[in-house]
């Protein structure tokens, strides 16, 4: 079925039916890339802050900074080592990994289950796992706060944000992997278990592999939720030497309000690691987020 | 970008094996069980153990420890929505307090997203760099909101000299204003931050449903001589009703969750004015040490996002019904 | 496959980046936790840090024992959840006594006593006034760590001298300055008290105002909760405060006033692009403004401080001031080393000589102090005949950021003050 970008090419006609849809559509060409650029401007604002100098940046707006020409590795450097974001920064990435395979292994065991064996209860445990999707995080803090406490202090270590992540990350996991497995050939399974297969072996051998897409866009986008998130990194990990940079810059922000040198050089580095993620795999991405939301 | 057909759910092959698959089948289903267990024993845990917790809570004073100390009642509740005007307050108008706050996040944050995602959506899908526009506008999406905080912290920057806003507006001879500082503007300087970070969203699921529809019938429209807002109007939009749903459903999860912006740039502040109920439910049990108000507002977010649950499974029995 | 290669590029990618920014984290580190190190919570950042950090470093090399600064950004969440977790920091120094006796009774803290300081040595080393404000229910928890007063207010020496003002003795004379500035077409004032939780200033200015015109019984009572917000006397400081915070004399008007960090205002006066002339916190801005915001700066010419008018002239010139008060959630044998060591009149020397605070303890000496601006706030601290703890940090739990909010408020709609207090007076009934 040819789609709507087909459809609009084929049309030509003559010079001035050509001329007179130029003119039509101009404003639109205009106002597309005026949007894009407006949308760029604070990113850009900000990444252009972060190579300033202090003086510069209370002086003068960023956009000044193209006649200044007086760049600065320096703020980078302040920022990772004085105010300990390099340390920060590696605490994210402890946090993230784990809280990313975690989910992304027990879901996709989980989605496995729900997808191709049959057992009782199953579509109600799946419709209930549905149903917790959006369960807000709110609703959890307190308890698993005092639950982490009173078992193993596993606030005091990364164990507390783990398992919450992984807790919160399940129902999507879950959903999203399931709802792949079962397009997956039930012949190649049904043959499989013909031939004596395991359960386990089909998944190790024939789901996963074939499951690739899917579980990259699940794990790439848990990775970004995880490596974003402030709340429950706020809560969950209580020793400041453990915490991720989500929480560590607020402190610089009211600490450093007005040097938007640090500020900035932190945020960048914040969004340094998502900004590649998407960008290397932005197909799997954005899939992950569709599928999320849109079933058909 | 595929998209995904739902089948319905594998069933065992019927076999003529008779007793001994049948058994076999029942043992392998309990096995399959063991799937599925460690993530639900996870979800217990983790997710519902702790909302039961904090339903009970809501009813409760709380003490320092987060345990059930003073059975209340309904009294949490009641303050909440009569007695609170942090968190509303109908004496005045317009009204104010967090939930109102939320409100106006629903009206204008929904709205505009769904506007812009939607006109661009539709205007970049006949460009041949639509796929720059598209990344320029998705690129924050990927952004921490921390990170969106900070952004926007030095465009609404007071000082003329730093903040891109101010600076436009005194270059056009306006005065500069305060943004952040003054509890009239402040929400929907806020809310506007956030709609920078979701268009992209909103663009993407809508692109691909467009790119998705009969172009055929579009043409047959364009050849008996409909204008392109007729036929935006007539045929796309109708069409486009349930990916526009799914996405509006996205964006009330988000208004009723946003708390990262609100800690990052303002606290909650002027004073209280740019509280939203998840912020209230965070500084009313870690600030003020009340956690049995706290969870009272839990709850009401709860209660607030339980429609959605509800859409969300009987969407998908219905489907898999469909199928 | 070729759809591996996007992941393997990835891959290596992240595996770069982490090995490098490892690196370099960790050569910045920071100690850990161990059994010969300790924890100390506080709220300082920037030069205020950096001042501390040096008593810090002297007791390190002095005992052996590493010290890790923490810095919180809302103290009274941070604290909570550490506590909640069963992980507090060993130390926190903390700048509310109303606070600690809240987090005390929850047997969250210490007490002295039991830490090897006893009732007498604290007594040879402060005063009565300082020992009851670190004390609850009878027992000591906080060694008064630093203080400060909050009764002096900044100006440019240099500006009055251009313009002929004489330092203003009353209220009066101060608004006629205010006055003449504008008439100049100059910002009078520049005031912070919004981002970065930084309402508390605004306490600042009320308490000031209600000790002059209330006078130090009032004073007492109101802030310990004998006396309700609702009394007339609150009302008529409040309405005195708004006749300089509105938006005729203030850097960008109210808005301006709420959308401004408190460090913020101080650049405002004197940073590099002043944008307004007088600015008004306690005697730690001189240290802020002269290491953190501008360091051209000088003590004397470009910067000093006078002191907090009159208002109602009776009522004299009672010094309001604060402190920050060191508690103990742990006891370790390093601990106790570190709050003896705080209370030692070597460390006070040594903090107080940065020029970023005065010392409450009695056995340092005024020639300690650095500057001429530090000297002046330790003489009116010295001299004081009426002192008085900054009111908003006796509030319990944490009123005192409500406090805060409330007067947000009522520079927002002066014409509300009274529903606005009885709104608060309703919220801290029975708190106390």
């Amino acid at each position: 079925m040819a789609t709507v970008d087909q459809a609009v090419r084929l049309r030509t006609g003559t010079r001035s039916e050509r001329l007179v849809r130029w003119v039509t559509r101009t404003p639109i060409h205009i106002g597309l890339i005026a949007i894009a650029v407006i949308w760029l401007v604070p990113t850009v604002g900000l990444a252009l802050t972060s190579f300033r100098k202090p003086e510069n940046i209370a002086n003068s707006g960023w956009w000044h900074a193209f006649t200044q020409w007086d760049w600065t590795l320096h703020n980078y450097g302040s920022v990772i080592h004085a105010t300990g974001m390099g340390h920060a920064w590696v605490n994210s990435l402890i946090i993230t990994v784990p809280a990313t395979l975690l989910p992304l292994t027990l879901g996709a065991l989980a989605a496995f289950g729900f997808a191709w064996i049959p057992f009782p209860f199953r579509d109600t445990l799946f419709l209930l796992i549905v149903a917790l999707m959006i369960v807000p995080i709110q609703t959890s803090l307190v308890p698993l706060l005092k639950l982490f406490a009173e078992h193993g202090h596993l606030n005091n270590g990364y164990w507390g944000i783990w398992l919450a992540h992984t807790a919160f990350g399940l129902p999507l996991a879950v959903f999203l992997l399931r709802n792949f497995f079962i397009t997956l050939p039930k012949d190649l399974i049904e043959a499989a278990r013909m031939d004596g297969a395991s359960n386990l072996s089909i998944f190790r051998r024939i789901v996963v592999p074939l499951s690739v897409p899917a579980l990259a866009s699940f794990g790439i986008f848990q990775f970004l939720w995880v490596w974003n998130d402030l709340l429950m990194a706020l809560i969950f990990v209580s020793d400041p030497s453990k915490q991720p940079m989500t929480v560590r810059i607020p402190y610089l922000i009211s600490t450093y309000g007005q040097e938007y040198n640090l500020l900035a050089a932190a945020a960048f580095l914040l969004m340094i690691v998502p900004l590649i993620v998407f960008f290397a795999l932005q197909r799997y991405f954005v899939q992950g987020l569709l599928a999320g939301s849109v079933k058909s | 970008m595929s998209t995904q057909p739902l089948p319905a759910p594998a069933a065992p092959a019927p076999d003529a094996k008779g007793h001994q698959v049948l058994l076999r089948s029942r043992v392998e289903g309990l096995k399959g069980i063991l799937f599925v267990l460690p993530a639900l024993v996870v979800l217990a845990i983790f997710l519902i153990y702790p909302a039961y917790y904090t339903i009970r809570l809501a009813f409760y004073e709380g003490d320092f420890h987060f345990g059930f100390f003073h059975y209340l009642g309904i009294e949490n509740f009641k303050q909440l929505l009569t007695n609170d005007k942090d968190f509303l307050d109908l004496s005045k108008f317009p009204p104010g307090g967090a939930l109102i706050n939320n409100l106006r996040w629903l009206i204008v944050y929904i709205s505009l997203s769904l506007l812009i995602g939607l006109g661009l959506a539709v205007l970049a899908v006949r460009v041949r760099y639509e796929r720059f526009v598209k990344t320029a506008i998705f690129v924050p999406m990927a952004i921490a909101a921390v990170a969106v905080g900070i952004i926007w912290l030095l465009v609404y920057s007071p000082d003329a000299d730093v903040g891109v806003l101010n600076a436009l507006l005194r270059g056009g001879g306006l005065h500069t204003q305060s943004w952040l500082g003054n509890p009239s503007l402040v929400n929907y300087a806020l809310i506007f931050a956030y709609i920078w970070a979701s268009v992209g969203f909103v663009m993407v699921v809508l692109s691909a449903a467009i790119k998705g529809l009969p172009a055929d019938v579009l043409e047959a429209a364009r050849v008996d001589g409909a204008n392109e807002w007729q036929i935006f109007r007539r045929i796309m939009f109708p069409l486009l009703s349930l990916p526009i749903s799914v996405v509006t459903i996205w964006l009330f999860i988000n208004v009723i969750k946003v708390f990262d912006i609100i800690y990052v740039m303002t606290g909650g502040g002027p004073g209280t004015s740019s509280r939203v109920i998840a912020f209230t439910m965070y500084e009313e049990t870690f600030h003020n040490g009340r956690p049995g108000y706290g969870a009272a507002v839990a709850v009401i977010m709860l209660v607030l996002i339980a429609p959605v649950m509800v859409l969300n499974v009987r969407r998908f029995r219905s489907e898999r019904v469909v199928a | 496959m070729k759809r591996r290669r996007p992941f393997i590029a990835l891959a290596v990618v992240l595996a770069l980046v982490a090995a490098g920014l490892t690196a370099t984290a960790i050569s910045a580190k920071p100690a850990k936790r161990n059994a010969n190190s300790i924890e100390v919570l506080s709220l300082w950042g920037g030069s205020e840090k950096d001042a501390f950090l040096k008593v810090t470093a002297a007791f390190t090399k002095a005992t052996g024992i590493n010290v890790q600064y923490t810095s919180a950004r809302d103290f009274i969440p941070d604290i909570r959840t550490r506590l909640a977790a069963g992980n507090p920091p060993e130390i926190g120094i903390l700048p509310r006594p109303g606070y600690i006796g809240t987090l005390a009774k929850q047997g969250a803290l210490k007490p002295l006593s039991g830490l090897g300081l006893t009732n007498a040595y604290m007594k040879s080393n402060y005063s009565a006034g300082w020992l009851s404000l670190g004390s609850s229910g009878g027992k000591l928890y906080g060694v008064p760590a630093k203080a400060n007063s909050k009764s002096v207010i900044w100006y440019k020496p240099q500006s009055f001298k251009k313009y002929h003002f004489k330092i203003p003795a009353t209220w009066t004379q101060l608004l006629a300055i205010t006055k003449k500035y504008k008439a100049k077409g100059l910002v009078p004032w520049s005031v912070g008290a919004g981002p970065s939780q930084s309402q508390w200033t605004l306490t600042d200015w009320f308490e000031n105002i209600y000790a002059r015109t209330a006078g130090p019984a009032k004073y007492q009572a109101l802030f310990t909760g004998k006396l309700p917000f609702t009394d007339p006397s609150v009302a008529k400081a409040a309405r005195t405060m708004t006749q300089i915070i509105n938006n005729k004399y203030v850097l960008n008007g109210v808005q301006g006033v709420l959308g401004q960090s408190f460090v913020g205002g101080i650049t405002d006066v004197f940073g590099t692009k002043p944008k307004a002339q007088l600015y008004f916190e306690g005697g730690f801005v001189g240290g802020i403004a002269l290491q953190q915001v501008n360091t051209s700066l000088k003590p004397g010419k470009t910067i000093a401080s006078f002191p907090w008018p009159t208002v109602t002239p009776s009522r004299g010139r009672p010094i309001v001031g604060a402190a920050d008060f060191a508690a103990a959630f742990k006891d370790t044998p390093e601990v106790r080393q570190f709050l003896k060591y705080i209370s030692t009149k070597a460390a006070g020397t040594i903090w107080v000589s940065t020029g970023a605070v005065n010392s409450p303890n009695k056995r340092v000496s005024g020639k300690a102090y650095p500057n001429v601006l530090a000297r002046a706030e330790a003489h009116q601290l010295a001299t004081a005949k009426t002192f008085l703890f900054d009111g908003s940090d006796l509030l319990p739990g944490a009123f005192g950021d409500t406090w805060g909010f409330a007067l947000q408020d009522v520079i927002q709609h002066p014409s509300n003050i009274n529903s606005i207090l009885s709104d608060f007076q309703k919220k801290i009934k029975g708190q106390f």
